[in-house]
């Protein structure tokens, strides 16, 4: 425990000292990092759920529910953005609840369903109610901090630490024990007392909570949304592919996992063949993983280690 | 304006497809116990495979105005076959591996092949949607109180042959009663010496093929691109939660609703159009709010 919160610190210092290492002053590499912070909330959080063995198909749509919450509330009472995530995150909790409580008392497939659905229909109607969403053309804002990415960077640095914080306490907390029951037979978890539903339900609910954290800082940070962009199915892909790459159910995975596939994606997206194909690689990626390296590169990278133990202890 | 029993009649025509398709993924879940997220995958491909066959009879053979029901007579076979093999192929591979495993994974690698299809179609054939423009989207038939497009008659007719020869299949056939063997119990169909893995593979070729057939049916009432899927699967999905998971009598009755009511509401509440592309969640949510095994069960 005490080596895993040093290694997290450590990191956390290079992490923020990185713009004083000659990158504050150059604009792209600014954006991309800002967006690496957002990524990997995005997956931390996704991995949460997956803990409990459930399939979220909704992060992407959390994650505009949150831009879209900023948004509207900029609009229509001048809300500030840094208020505007504390309404996102409260407006994530209460609909995450709601859709949790409806389909995580069901079989898992259930949930996954209705999580597929749930981003559709945010879309649609986000798209039928311009009145309050500006419909089509969407809602802009002023940029956060006037564009001064450096101060947005530490913003976004913020809310990525509340992710790690819930990774790392799930994992090492007493609720390990409860998610990793429900994980292997949901049915056994509920014959030793565990509250099965209620569990899911939490676990899901702070992880949303973070998602739509993660989007009300896209929102003012790109400054423009609409339904296309905030619903986007490929940043629930994101969601889901940066930790199963990385390796499920652990804290390093996400991160690791997030800022190898978004470099890639960034070079991807320019490149002639690929272009918005480029997640052609994140299907084969989901698809080669799950068949061949369960447990992501963390789990190589383990099972290498452990082997090169035991080999110099013979 | 419009009078019920026309609402009605082009609710249950539009039904049809509906039903042809969620027949395919209630077949996936019932006998393999699988979630086929790339179920609307298999639509989209069918629909191109179909386009191509309009483009071969249209260009080339240059068959003119007789070439809608060319395009359903040539396209569906061999759509049908074509991805038979390649959702059989994708067993073998991806699907077979994974059966054992939690099912966290299973959906994990349907979703994943599902981004591959997409994505892989927008690099090879742009993401730009195909039209094929065929004469029977615009031609009406005359029935004396009501005129309706040909394409809503045949895709209705189409897909009512092709469910009714399933259940056939299903109900009157050796391979049928092996596939409900299987369903119901897999342990003991393996122990009557049913070759289990075989029929899983035959169960999930015959559902990506009646996924194709409805995909050439789909090319008849709308434009294609690599993203049709999605709409569809969605769709698909709200029909097999609401027969109830694996029922395949229900899917019928469903996709009845369903077609209906759409129906029913673009018709009656104003601005209904929004509305009825929102229906299908609500009724996932209301099933699972007061019916989780199903509205017949």
């Amino acid at each position: 425990m005490r080596r895993e919160l040093a290694g997290w610190g450590a990191f956390l210092v290079v992490a923020a000292a990185l713009p004083w290492l000659g990158i504050a002053s150059d604009r792209y590499l600014m954006f991309l990092a800002n967006v690496m912070l957002m990524f990997m909330t995005l997956a931390l959080s996704w991995d949460v759920v997956a803990r409990t063995g459930q399939l979220s198909l909704a992060h992407g749509a959390f994650f505009g529910l949150g831009a879209y919450a900023v948004g509207i509330g900029y609009r229509s009472a001048h809300v500030p953005p840094l208020a505007g995530l504390v309404l996102a995150a409260v407006v994530a909790g209460v609909v995450a609840v709601a859709l949790g409580i409806v389909t995580l008392r069901l079989r898992g497939i259930y949930f996954a369903i209705a999580t597929l659905a749930f981003a559709e229909v945010l879309r649609t109607v986000a798209l039928q109610l311009p009145d309050l969403t500006g419909g089509n053309v969407g809602i802009s804002m002023p940029p956060l901090f006037d564009g001064d990415r450096v101060r947005s960077y530490y913003l976004a640095g913020g809310v990525f630490v509340l992710a790690v914080a819930l990774s790392v306490w799930v994992r090492r907390s007493r609720i390990q024990y409860a998610v990793t029951a429900i994980r292997a037979n949901e049915t056994v978890a509920g014959v030793v007392g565990v509250s099965v539903v209620r569990t899911k339900v939490a676990l899901f609910a702070a992880s949303a909570v973070l998602a739509a954290l993660a989007g009300a800082f896209y929102m003012p940070f790109i400054t423009h949304t609409d339904p296309a962009d905030a619903f986007d199915i490929s940043r629930s892909v994101a969601a889901l592919v940066f930790p199963i790459f990385g390796g499920l159910y652990t804290t390093v995975g996400p991160v690791v996992g997030t800022i190898l596939l978004r470099s890639l994606e960034e070079y991807l997206r320019v490149t002639p063949p690929w272009k918005d194909g480029y997640q052609v690689v994140y299907g084969l990626v989901i698809v080669v993983a799950v068949l061949f390296m369960p447990r992501g590169l963390v789990g190589l990278v383990s099972d290498r280690m452990r082997r090169a133990a035991w080999r110099s202890s013979r | 304006m419009e009078a019920l029993p026309q609402t009605l009649l082009f609710g249950i025509l539009r039904s049809g497809l509906y039903a042809l398709t969620a027949l395919g993924l209630a077949i996936s879940l019932g006998v393999i116990g699988v979630v086929n997220f790339a179920h609307g995958e298999f639509v989209m491909l069918g629909a191109y495979i179909g386009f191509w066959a309009y483009l071969l009879l249209s260009g080339p053979l240059g068959l003119g105005p007789a070439v809608s029901p060319l395009v359903i007579a040539v396209g569906i076979p061999v759509s049908a076959i074509a991805l038979y093999f390649i959702a059989a192929g994708i067993f073998r591979v991806a699907l077979k591996p994974v059966l054992r495993q939690p099912e966290l994974n299973q959906m994990l690698l349907t979703f994943g092949l599902s981004i591959v299809v997409v994505n892989a179609m927008s690099i090879a054939f742009t993401a730009q949607a195909q039209d094929a423009n065929l004469a029977w989207r615009f031609d009406l038939l005359e029935l004396g109180f009501v005129n309706v497009t040909y394409s809503r008659v045949a895709g209705f007719a189409v897909s009512a042959t092709l469910v009714a020869g399933t259940y056939v299949l299903l109900q009157r056939t050796r391979l049928g009663k092996q596939m409900r063997a299987v369903a119901q119990n897999r342990l003991g169909a393996q122990v009557v010496g049913i070759p289990v893995d075989r029929i899983y593979e035959m169960a999930f070729g015959l559902s990506a093929a009646l996924a194709a057939a409805a995909g050439v049916m789909l090319l008849f009432q709308t434009q294609v691109s690599p993203f049709v899927g999605l709409g569809t699967l969605l769709k698909s999905f709200s029909i097999v939660v609401l027969a109830g998971l694996g029922n395949l009598t229900g899917v019928i009755w469903a996709s009845l609703l369903l077609g209906i009511a759409e129906q029913v509401i673009s018709q009656y509440v104003p601005n209904g159009a929004a509305l009825r592309d929102g229906l299908f969640f609500v009724l996932i949510f209301v099933v699972l709010l007061a019916r989780p095994a199903g509205l017949r069960r």
